[in-house]
């Protein structure tokens, strides 16, 4: 052990805080065989729920995307990649993934900035903001169907809170918020933004009360100002906490569908059909289980691709900053 | 299956008896023919011995939608004449659907009766119990009198009657007595029993239209009485006499949200201008890209376009527009159900009438059905408790919790009804099964209904105009169906 030096790699490429080990000399063979067998005994059991509950029915949808299943047909041909073929090339199919790419886009990146701005006031420890932190945990405890009923009551052009108090004040009263695509698209990021910004903020948070006082306090003693402490310290530090909410509400926001199916419909026409409600229909309406999973595939591919982008993405910019 | 096994292993031990020859061989040879005999055309019919009878049935149900609470209030009476429990499960539509073909996936044999709606038909009859064996059998039919000529007509063809061969097919005399030998002859079964008839109808203020002072004003608007609309056009002029947006008062509704219901309006429009109202064909055909399509389009259009419907009608659902209806909106309105006024509303009433016609009619209809699931353990008794829950007795003692029922008979019954806004709804009702037109008969309904309700609100909103819309939509259609193994002509 004398010999082993360990470095912190602060400054990850992957936004997150890498640990690496440098050893000064090879471990003798045996040892290290017997440590690897260890290793992967350890192991086993979480790599075989893994394998299981992950890789498993992976495969398995796979397999299925690669066929012409249906639920209730006794035969099921394997078509190859037709059916990626026929996603591939439906345009309303890849309008649908143009939706679902916006949406994703606007929501994460207001609910982000919001979620930022909202955690710069609510981090320090006080009374008001200890009822602060319980309070925002209500919207994200709404059950997102809920959510997207009430929102249609509140948005109901006739009876709705929304037009009844713009008419108070002087504005029109009779607006069709799910009839114009503009405002139904407001209405669905509205929606997404009101009930998730609480949970990027409270992982800032959490990530804001971890981290280490001397750095803002020397930047704060070298006369940088509030903005230049944000930008230059608290910012970069915050790095891995931006990273994982970034990530989890990339993940979640792909996977929306109950506010599109409520309170939208997909319309007006299909300017809010994303490709969930495109694979509902096919899967739970038709039940074409392997044109469906193809669809799901590709939405997998997609989410796959974008989490180690965002990460590296993230990454880079903090990198930058550092060395600017 | 099993017994034709056996007839046919007995078949071969009767043979050689036979070449044993003796008197007592004789004898026993008979008695193996008359119990072969007894076994053929047991497994051609379904028993007639009566199966034992189970302890419980159960059933998998809707909610609302074909108002579980009517059905659940007869299935006491069912144990107390048979002592055969009846235990219902209710689930709402889209998990009832997802509940209904994930059961006969597996093929499961836990529910004896399964409701069907009729979109999801083609794709479930292979799993049905096809059932003109059971309803001619008289020992299946000793709880409640079957009747089938009861059935109003289009209602039974169109809900239960189905080619399993090719579940494209409708019947081609939809209306036919109800006869179930000569729907076996036609090459076609029966697979559920209609339970609860769902058809468009327009509901209008009563109050309104009976009112001194609007129908002195409409006649020197219009140059005519008010009366409650019969064609289309009426239907514009007094959708337009009433709209007056200041006084919150608008002609009419329309159902132009992003769903089901703006499919439904289009296609009765559609068999009002004289197209035809199931849209495509048995063979596929896509008879809605029509004159007829562009002309029900353009009038569904014109009327939201000229504000005789109020704000949100191109979000609306039909459940939307039974509440801008209740809560005094509106003149006029089409939904599926029978409406209640809010008390608010002093001196409102509620009149009933079929859905205007253009040069023909049809309006929308759809129907559920109790079918008996074919993998179940207690299909006789199943068959036997779908046919008392849908017997004349039974649906006329749920008329009174506004059960839509689909036999003649019962319609008869709810004209003496002591609600008099229920009775006057049945009797529009029963006028409108009469004439209704259903949907196409499609494996994948589910996904062209989605190309054909967006085509209609781009419509109903001014994105596209009803020709280039409804070409569109065609296109669109036919990948659909090519999708799902259909060939369109």
């Amino acid at each position: 052990m004398q010999n082993e030096v360990a470095e912190i790699d602060v400054a990850s490429t992957t936004g997150g805080l890498k640990l690496a080990r440098k050893n000064s000399g090879p471990a003798p063979l045996k040892q290290k065989k017997h440590s690897n067998r260890i290793f992967w005994l350890q192991m086993s059991p979480a790599l075989l729920i893994l394998l299981l509950m992950t890789i498993a029915p992976a495969i398995f949808l796979i397999t299925k995307s690669l066929t012409n299943d249906s639920l209730l047909n006794s035969t099921s041909d394997f078509v190859g990649l037709q059916n990626y073929q026929a996603i591939l090339t439906d345009t309303s199919l890849l309008h649908s993934a143009r939706v679902t790419a916006i949406f994703v886009v606007l929501a994460v990146l207001i609910e982000m900035v919001f979620g930022l701005f909202l955690a710069q006031f609510l981090y320090q420890k006080s009374r008001a903001n200890s009822v602060a932190g319980a309070l925002l945990i209500i919207p994200f405890a709404v059950a997102p169907a809920v959510a997207a009923m009430i929102f249609r009551e509140l948005l109901n052009p006739n009876y709705g809170w929304i037009n009844y108090f713009m008419g108070l004040v002087g504005l029109p009263a009779n607006v069709d918020w799910l009839g114009n695509p503009l405002t139904a698209w407001s209405a669905l990021l509205f929606l997404d933004v009101w009930q998730w910004t609480p949970f990027v903020t409270l992982i800032l948070i959490a990530g804001m009360s971890s981290l280490p006082p001397e750095p803002l306090e020397a930047a704060s003693v070298d006369g940088a100002n509030a903005w230049q402490i944000f930008r230059h310290v608290s910012f970069r530090l915050l790095a891995p906490f931006i990273g994982i909410a970034l990530v989890l509400r990339t993940i979640q926001a792909f996977k929306t569908f109950d506010s599109f199916l409520i309170l939208t419909g997909g319309g007006p026409g299909d300017a809010t059909s994303p490709i969930n409600l495109e694979i509902y229909r096919v899967a739970l309406q038709s039940f074409r289980v392997g044109y469906a999973s193809a669809m799901a595939i590709l939405l997998l591919i997609m989410t796959s691709i974008l989490t180690p982008v965002l990460l590296r993405i993230l990454g880079r910019a903090t990198q930058t900053e550092v060395e600017k | 299956m099993v017994r034709l096994i056996a007839t046919s292993t007995k078949g071969e031990n009767m043979l050689h008896i036979k070449k044993e020859g003796s008197g007592l061989m004789a004898k026993l040879r008979l008695l193996v023919v008359a119990v072969l005999a007894i076994g053929l055309v047991a497994s051609a019919t379904p028993s007639n011995a009566a199966q034992k009878a189970p302890k419980q049935i159960r059933i998998l149900y809707a909610t609302a939608e074909a108002n579980s609470a009517a059905v659940q209030a007869a299935l006491p009476s069912f144990k107390a004449k048979t002592g055969v429990q009846l235990v219902m499960d209710t689930m709402p539509y889209n998990a009832l659907q997802t509940k209904v073909f994930a059961e006969f996936a597996v093929k499961s044999s836990y529910y004896d009766i399964v409701i069907v709606d009729t979109p999801w038909s083609p794709a479930l009859a292979q799993n049905l119990e096809p059932l003109s064996g059971y309803m001619t059998n008289a020992s299946l039919n000793n709880l409640a009198p079957l009747n089938p000529a009861d059935f109003i007509p289009k209602v039974f063809y169109d809900t239960a009657v189905y080619n399993v061969k090719n579940p494209s097919l409708h019947y081609p005399k939809p209306t036919a007595t109800v006869d179930p030998a000569a729907i076996k002859k036609a090459g076609f079964d029966v697979y559920g029993l209609p339970i609860q008839a769902n058809a468009l109808a327009l509901a209008y203020r009563k109050d309104l239209f009976n009112n001194a002072a609007q129908k002195a004003a409409f006649k020197k608007v219009a140059g005519r009485e008010l009366t409650v609309p019969k064609t289309l056009d009426e239907f514009t002029e007094v959708a337009e006499f009433f709209t007056q947006p200041d006084k919150k008062l608008y002609g009419t509704t329309l159902m132009a949200g992003t769903g089901d219901w703006s499919t439904d309006d289009f296609k009765t429009l559609l068999a009002a201008f004289g197209g035809d109202g199931y849209m495509i064909g048995n063979n596929q055909e896509l008879n809605f890209n029509s004159a007829a399509g562009v002309k029900a389009l353009t009038y569904y259009r014109n009327l939201i376009k000229s504000g005789f419907t109020p704000p949100g009608t191109t979000s609306a659902s039909w459940d939307e527009v039974a509440t801008m209806f209740n809560s005094g909106l509106t003149a006029m309105t089409m939904n599926y159900h029978d409406l209640k006024l809010d008390a608010s509303i002093a001196g409102g009433e509620i009149g009933y009438a079929k859905v205007p016609a253009g040069n023909s009619e049809g309006p929308h209809f759809g129907t559920w059905m109790l079918s008996v699931n074919k993998y179940s353990k207690n299909k006789e008794w199943g068959y036997r408790a779908a046919q008392w829950l849908t017997s004349a007795a039974q649906s006329t003692a749920m008329l009174q919790k506004g059960i839509h029922p689909a036999r003649n008979s019962v319609y008869t019954a709810a004209g003496k009804l002591s609600d008099p806004n229920l009775a006057a709804y049945y009797k529009t009702l029963k006028q409108a099964l009469a004439v209704g037109a259903g949907r196409p008969r499609l494996t994948n309904y589910g996904e062209v209904n989605a190309v054909i309700f967006t085509m209609v609100n781009n419509v109903a909103t001014g994105k596209l105009e009803p020709k280039p819309a409804l070409a569109a939509a065609a296109v669109e259609v036919t990948k659909v169906l090519a999708s799902a193994g259909y060939k369109v002509p």
